[in-house]
């Protein structure tokens, strides 16, 4: 009988444990096995090169510029998306702003996040097209003609176009993010806080944040993650041109798997990505103590 | 605990992230089973058949999901499977470049269409390595008459060095100067033959204040196609076929550099911003009478007629440039069709399909209805569109076809042109040290290709 007890929550366990190791841990290793080899995704035979793959990926000359694009990427939507967007969330969870508008700024922030990141990509086609583009046409228009550029063409600005896409599109879903771990935090702190006299400044810093910290870490761990498997926004803009300017790591392992045949490489790729990114998110856990307040 | 269990939380999360991006590389299976979705409805069905009497299910992809070629696929096969009771077809279609890769996951899988979109040269001879088309040529062999009425310039594209038929032609296809007739009308200009009479015109044009040449390179493979046709005319063939051969790669010729040297004078010709816009918008620059030149495909003269009926254009061959060691007769393009699966249930089925489907019958209502030409001989007989009729004359008189440059090349080689090519037209690089990087990418691919 009390052996019974003890097995049904294991019962309940397996599925969900069943699903996760086949979803998420055995393809994490098998693809690291996979890095070792050379195989295409229609070859039935596989040649086992060691760490060839990883050497190949390490001495590309793409690899310094992919690893630059990816870090301006991170640390920019760190800036803008986590940064700029919780002080939006502060800003609509202040008492400066009244209800109805709140709510009216919420789901305009929130609408970019909805579209498809492919005809998000489509539509920012189009505003940077030098000639028809409609950035290029406002700057003429307000007189500042000197100032236009071939945008997506330019390989200085062309990763830096993908990225202020980017920031347009997330920034109001992480405002959104942010604004419900705010209005978890307890009234009572707050009102405390005001009758001790404390402005809504000192509020925000003092009280608001520190409580909403574990929701800020979520927000800046995906932000990070989402910067390094960074593919789409690329890859339905600039496909990583002009020349390899703005190639990312992700198109990388993308372009290496089903353009030019190389499984493995695409493999090691993956690896890599993956290291970085539970590198980053174990730091991140560090250092924001989580769990402590 | 508490604290574990939320570290483990976001930890579990981060995983999950990641696996985005790793799953892509590790399980090709995923992106299979996608892709064969429909397929696997045409199983069921297949099951479900012999109930029904004997009806072969044969399954057909391809890459034309737009209109108007879309339609008359799906017209046309609705009409074998009335002519033929006991064949019914399990279509799906992708985007060109959905589609590249799609097919070379689902062809070695066991999902693998009967009969498939598959381009020429290096797209489809990694796939015969593998053992995965059928071979064609006995059928030819078997029905003279069938061989006979298709193009020869065409077929010899579809056959590998020794001798193995591979694909029938589906649509042929060339790349010309399309010019703005009554532009050059205007400042007084003749159709350039040579390349000196090439760049004169193009003076002329830029000195009338209009910008020549619409071009937009931000998908990077546009203007590749200058470089081959450059290269061709360069570069001997024999030395260009050793070069396009991914295990004997040098690209030492000085014509390869010479070719990039050739395009970046025309880049100049071109409008702001060749990287910064797709090659479909810039060929609005040319249907709306911005520019006077174009470098297009024929079958983009449908959508030169869709984007502004009312242009008067013409066509012209690249200019010849005097005194070069290459071949001036090739004429850049290549056809591209459909090919059998090996693994296929009803190899007769099929190539019999192909015979009525790639045949002069329906190349004819093709050409009229869609504008395409398939390789069947005579399928321009009914024509009365003058563009489609001059379309037809290049691909007739070619003496020989060169394969699309990007075809051609082993994909990193490719890939690595295509990129020094995009930079060489920002001026990032020069020729020479495009080249050099070049020479380094097709060292390399000899040891990948093994």
């Amino acid at each position: 009988m009390k052996k019974k007890t003890k097995l049904t929550p294991y019962l309940y366990v397996i599925p969900g444990l069943l699903m996760v190791l086949g979803f998420v841990y055995i393809p994490i290793i098998v693809n690291l096995v996979y890095s070792f080899f050379r195989l295409s995704s229609y070859s039935s035979s596989m040649k086992f090169v060691g760490l060839d793959n990883f050497r190949r990926l390490f001495t590309n000359d793409t690899f310094p510029i992919m690893i630059r694009n990816n870090v301006y990427y991170c640390v920019i939507s760190l800036i803008v998306q986590v940064g700029f967007g919780t002080f939006l969330a502060l800003l609509l969870e202040s008492r400066l702003v009244g209800e109805r508008f709140k709510s009216i700024c919420r789901n305009i922030y929130f609408i970019p996040s909805l579209v498809s990141l492919t005809a998000v990509g489509l539509m920012f086609n189009f505003i940077y097209n030098p000639q028809l583009g409609m950035l290029n046409a406002f700057l003429k228009q307000v007189g500042l003609a000197n100032l236009q550029q071939t945008w997506l063409g330019d390989k200085n600005l062309a990763i830096f176009c993908i990225i202020a896409m980017s920031q347009w599109q997330f920034t109001g879903y992480i405002t959104l993010l942010m604004v419900v771990a705010f209005q978890n935090v307890s009234t009572d702190y707050i009102e405390a806080a005001i009758i001790d006299g404390a402005g809504p400044v000192k509020r925000a810093l003092s009280i608001v944040l520190p409580l909403a910290k574990e929701q800020l870490l979520v927000c800046s761990i995906i932000t990070v993650i989402g910067a390094f498997k960074l593919f789409t926004e690329v890859y339905s803009t600039t496909v990583g041109g002009p020349g390899n300017s703005s190639q990312v790591l992700g198109l990388f392992l993308y372009q290496n798997a089903f353009l030019h045949d190389d499984m493995g490489m695409a493999a090691a790729t993956g690896v890599l990505i993956f290291i970085i990114t539970v590198t980053a998110s174990i730091f991140q856990l560090k250092i924001s103590h989580s769990g402590e307040i | 605990m508490k604290k574990n269990l939320k570290k483990m939380l976001c930890l579990a999360m981060a995983a999950v992230m990641t696996m985005g991006a790793t799953a892509c590389g590790s399980s090709s299976s995923s992106d299979g089973t996608q892709a064969a979705a429909p397929a696997e409805t045409a199983k069921e069905s297949e099951s479900a058949a012999p109930a029904s009497g004997d009806v072969k299910v044969i399954k057909l992809f391809h890459r034309f999901p737009d209109d108007p070629c879309n339609t008359f696929i799906e017209e046309k096969l609705a009409e074998y499977e009335s002519l033929h009771p006991d064949i019914k077809f399990e279509v799906t279609s992708a985007q060109n470049q959905p589609y590249k890769e799609k097919i070379k996951v689902v062809v070695g899988s066991d999902e693998c269409p009967d009969i498939f979109f598959s381009f020429c040269g290096e797209f489809s001879e990694r796939f015969i390595r593998e053992g995965l088309l059928l071979d064609l040529t006995p059928y030819l062999e078997a029905d003279p008459e069938w061989k006979d009425s298709l193009m020869e310039t065409q077929m010899v594209e579809y056959t590998t060095a020794d001798g193995m038929v591979y694909g029938i032609p589906f649509r042929l296809d060339a790349k010309e100067f399309f010019y703005n007739v009554d532009m050059f009308n205007e400042l007084g200009l003749e159709v350039p033959e040579t390349w000196d009479q090439f760049i004169e015109v193009l003076d002329k044009i830029q000195e009338a204040g209009i910008v020549p040449i619409a071009e937009g390179n931000q998908d990077k493979w546009p203007a590749c196609h200058y470089i081959g046709a450059l290269n061709e005319q360069l570069v001997p063939d024999e030395v260009r076929a050793s070069d396009y051969n991914v295990m004997t790669g040098e690209f030492t010729d000085p014509g390869y550099v010479e070719a990039l040297e050739k395009y970046q004078q025309l880049v100049s010709y071109m409008n702001m911003g060749v990287n910064g816009m797709t090659h479909d918008m810039a060929r609005l620059g040319f249907t709306q009478g911005q520019n006077a030149i174009l470098f297009a495909e024929l079958v983009e003269i449908t959508n030169v007629k869709q984007e502004n009926p009312d242009l008067n254009w013409g066509m012209f061959k690249f200019p010849v440039i005097e005194g070069a060691k290459g071949n001036p007769d090739l004429v850049s393009g290549a056809p591209e069709g459909f090919a059998v699966s090996s693994k296929t249930q009803y190899p007769d089925e099929c190539v019999e399909f192909l015979k009525w489907f790639l045949g002069p019958e329906v190349g004819a209502q093709q050409a009229e209805q869609v504008g395409w030409f398939n390789a069947s001989i005579g399928v321009d007989e009914g024509l009365e569109d003058p563009s489609l009729i001059s379309a037809y004359e290049v691909i007739k008189n070619a003496k020989k076809m060169d394969i699309w440059f990007d075809n051609a090349l082993y994909s990193t080689v490719c890939d690595e042109y295509l990129t020094q090519i995009s930079d060489v037209t920002n001026g990032d690089i020069t020729p020479a040290e495009a080249m050099e990087k070049i020479q380094k990418v097709a060292e390399e691919a000899k040891t990948l290709a093994q």
